[in-house]
């Protein structure tokens, strides 16, 4: 098993005859990503790499049983893309554009849990399960099937943390990038959860940022799971009130800086790491 | 992006919420102009984008226009928390009976919309949250929520508005609300909100911080002037060279040059640098799928630091192609010319066309490559960091 997304799919891509789009269907379907149609409203009727476009998402899943979506769409059309998918049905949908307005991602999140629907992103690098479906942007050379899950806000890190996990034969089960963006669909509390509930994942590293709120709602469910958790926290030696990149990576007032974070996380039962090299090491002394 | 206070007022006013009459200054001529006009004691006011204003002298009363031109000379020659003083707000100074605060943001973690106000609004408020948490009222409203009339009014009353103003008072909230939903912002707030002694309501200061992603779909914001703005007080010379090209980038204090992918890792590419005793220079982003042109100025913003001693740079390419980032370099190396050592790792989406293009220029030009040391994913990000800190020791001339 694994979480969100496996062999068994059926994913569409909304955006599917877009430059992003084809450029990245087309390197999801090299991978084996079980690729049914994809969604351009107006361009119902034609084909990309041999996959059917539809003009609505109700068709496509009508046509295809799609049933994962993943958006390759300017942020402004992110909104009505979202809602239109989980509306049709669609219970797992990832984001992949950057800079979506907050307050529409508010709307998307109330549909989701209106709908039961898990929304990854925006401004995600995408969720992989290795060997199976690689659902975004990620580059497949950084990971292996394996037993390790793996849950970050940042693609980048995704990838160092896999890298690492492959190279010391750990594998990873599933790799999930929340997002960068201030708002976002999922939050670790919800991903981490999943991992617990899953037979394959047999320990979570859970990479943090300065800045935003989401890793203090991870502590209460951390000291529910009996998976081991594994956490690093990026932004340790940031100036304070200095902005780094991400949009959400701002410290707000003491909330939110990345000691305090790792520090909060440690006391709810994850293992702190500080480099990459520390996981594995910290895998082995669990007896991972 | 946060707004001035005369720019947060002018969004009042379009939505029926009092402010006082107030003028811009952008020089003390012009402060002793609009209080000869004005003829009323007033209160000047500094414009800048922080808090703390109050508490850092940036706010003096004025009587007359004589006494308006000598505080401004000195309010002109403030810097508030690093940021200049450009432009004075000038209004009547209020008689004030009672202070409240009135707000709305965002609650992130739990996806909703809060309304919160008080009864003891003034400077002093986050403090009155941490220690009469009861003394603050908060409502919380899903996104698609109407936030009604009535409600407000429940709210105005709470926090002790006069019942002959209980009307007017919940207006303002539910105007609050509105222009919080139809500017996509991340914060409104009224503090204080003054009840002035001849028993009126009225906004004495404003602060409006709007979703810089959403600026798009609010043409009006331009036509009043407010466009995208830098937020962090004075930038170097670098910064603003570095926003002209599109470039998010910090100037640190350390002298390792740091060339990393995306932000997650370059924050935290910072973090291992100092595990193994260095001092970035520098923070960068790269941003989402850089092109060669870009990746090119951001080793120009490097190599041209003069407390930069070496340069650390790490790819993983995802939406970022490796192919893009060997151009880049190249193109770099090629046009400017390398002055520092660079110690780098690439791998991710594309490294064989990445690597292809190296080995083409280099073989063309093998001068180029002197100074840099060039490593694939074999090689864990660690040790580059490791590498890179000997780097910038060795190139130390003390």
């Amino acid at each position: 098993m694994a979480i969100l997304v496996d062999r068994h799919s059926h994913v569409m891509v909304q955006g599917i005859t877009g430059g992003a789009g084809k450029f990245h269907t087309e390197r999801m379907l090299a991978y084996g990503t079980n690729i049914v149609g994809g969604v351009t409203p107006g361009k119902g009727g034609q084909s990309v790499f041999e996959k059917p476009v539809f003009d609505t998402v109700a068709e496509c899943i009508e046509k295809t049983g799609a049933d994962v979506s993943v958006i390759f769409l300017p942020a402004a059309a992110v909104k009505e893309a979202a809602i239109e998918a989980i509306r049709a049905g669609i219970k797992f949908l990832v984001v992949i554009p950057e800079h979506i307005p907050i307050h529409d991602m508010l709307h998307v999140r109330r549909e989701a849990v209106a709908h039961g629907a898990t929304v990854i992103g925006g401004n995600t690098a995408g969720v992989i399960t290795p060997g199976e479906a690689n659902l975004g942007i990620m580059p497949d050379i950084a990971f292996s099937p394996g037993r390790v899950g793996t849950v970050s806000r940042s693609g980048s890190i995704t990838y160092y943390v896999a890298d690492t996990l492959t190279r010391s034969g750990y594998g990873e089960s599933t790799c999930v990038g929340l997002g960068g963006d201030p708002v976002l669909g999922s939050t670790f509390d919800e991903i981490l959860w999943k991992f617990e509930q899953d037979d394959k994942t047999k320990a979570v590293v859970m990479t943090g940022e300065i800045g935003g709120v989401y890793e203090e709602r991870a502590t209460e469910t951390i000291s529910r799971m009996k998976t081991p958790v594994l956490a690093m926290v990026g932004g340790i030696f940031a100036p304070p009130g200095k902005r780094m990149g991400h949009a959400g990576a701002i410290v707000e007032g003491r909330m939110g800086t990345a000691k305090e974070k790792l520090d909060m996380l440690a006391a709810a039962g994850a293992h702190a790491c500080r480099t990459f090299t520390d996981i594995p090491e910290t895998l082995k002394k669990l007896g991972v | 992006m946060r707004l001035y206070e005369f720019e947060g007022k002018e969004l009042f006013k379009r939505f029926n919420i009092p402010i006082p009459p107030g003028r811009l200054a952008r020089s003390p001529r012009e402060a002793y102009t609009v209080l000869s006009e004005m003829n009323q004691p007033a209160v000047l006011k500094a414009q800048v984008l922080t808090g703390g204003r109050g508490k850092a002298g940036g706010v003096k009363p004025a009587d007359g226009a004589n006494e308006a031109k000598t505080v401004s000379e000195r309010l002109f020659e403030l810097k508030i928390k690093g940021f200049p003083v450009n432009t004075l707000l000038i209004e009547p100074r209020l008689d004030i009976e009672k202070e409240f605060y009135v707000g709305v943001t965002i609650d992130r973690a739990n996806y909703k919309l809060v309304v919160i106000a008080s009864g003891e609004g003034g400077v002093d408020i986050e403090e009155t949250a941490q220690k009469h948490p009861d003394r603050i009222i908060k409502k919380t409203l899903d996104i698609s929520e109407e936030f009604y009339t009535f409600e407000a009014f429940g709210i105005a009353k709470q926090i002790g508005i006069p019942g002959e103003l209980l009307r007017a008072g919940a207006a303002i909230i539910v105007n609050l609300y509105d222009l919080f939903k139809r500017f996509d912002a991340k914060l409104v707030e009224i503090n204080p909100l003054v009840l002035t002694k001849s028993g009126d309501l009225v906004a004495a200061d404003s602060r409006i911080s709007l979703d810089d992603d959403a600026v798009f779909r609010h043409p009006e914001l331009k036509e009043m002037g407010i466009e995208s703005r830098h937020e962090e007080g004075e930038m170097t010379e670098r910064e603003k060279q570095a926003q002209q090209w599109g470039i998010p980038y910090l100037d640190l204090d350390g002298d390792i040059g740091m060339f990393p992918g995306g932000a997650g890792f370059g924050i935290m590419g910072n973090d291992f640098i100092h595990y193994y005793g260095g001092k970035p220079a520098n923070f960068m982003d790269s941003g989402g799928g850089p092109s060669p042109e870009r990746i090119a100025k951001m080793l120009v913003l490097l190599d041209e630091n003069p407390a930069v001693k070496a340069i650390f740079g790490a790819r993983f390419g995802g939406i970022s192609r490796c192919d893009d980032f060997a151009r880049g370099v190249v193109m770099f190396l090629k046009d400017h010319g390398l002055s520092k050592p660079i110690v780098m790792r690439m791998t991710g989406n594309m490294w064989q066309e990445g690597v292809r293009i190296f080995q083409q220029a280099k073989a063309e030009n093998p001068e180029l490559f002197d100074r840099i040391e060039f490593h694939g994913i074999e090689t864990p990000i660690e040790e580059i960091s490791k590498r890179a800190v000997e780097l910038a020791k060795g190139e130390r001339s003390d």
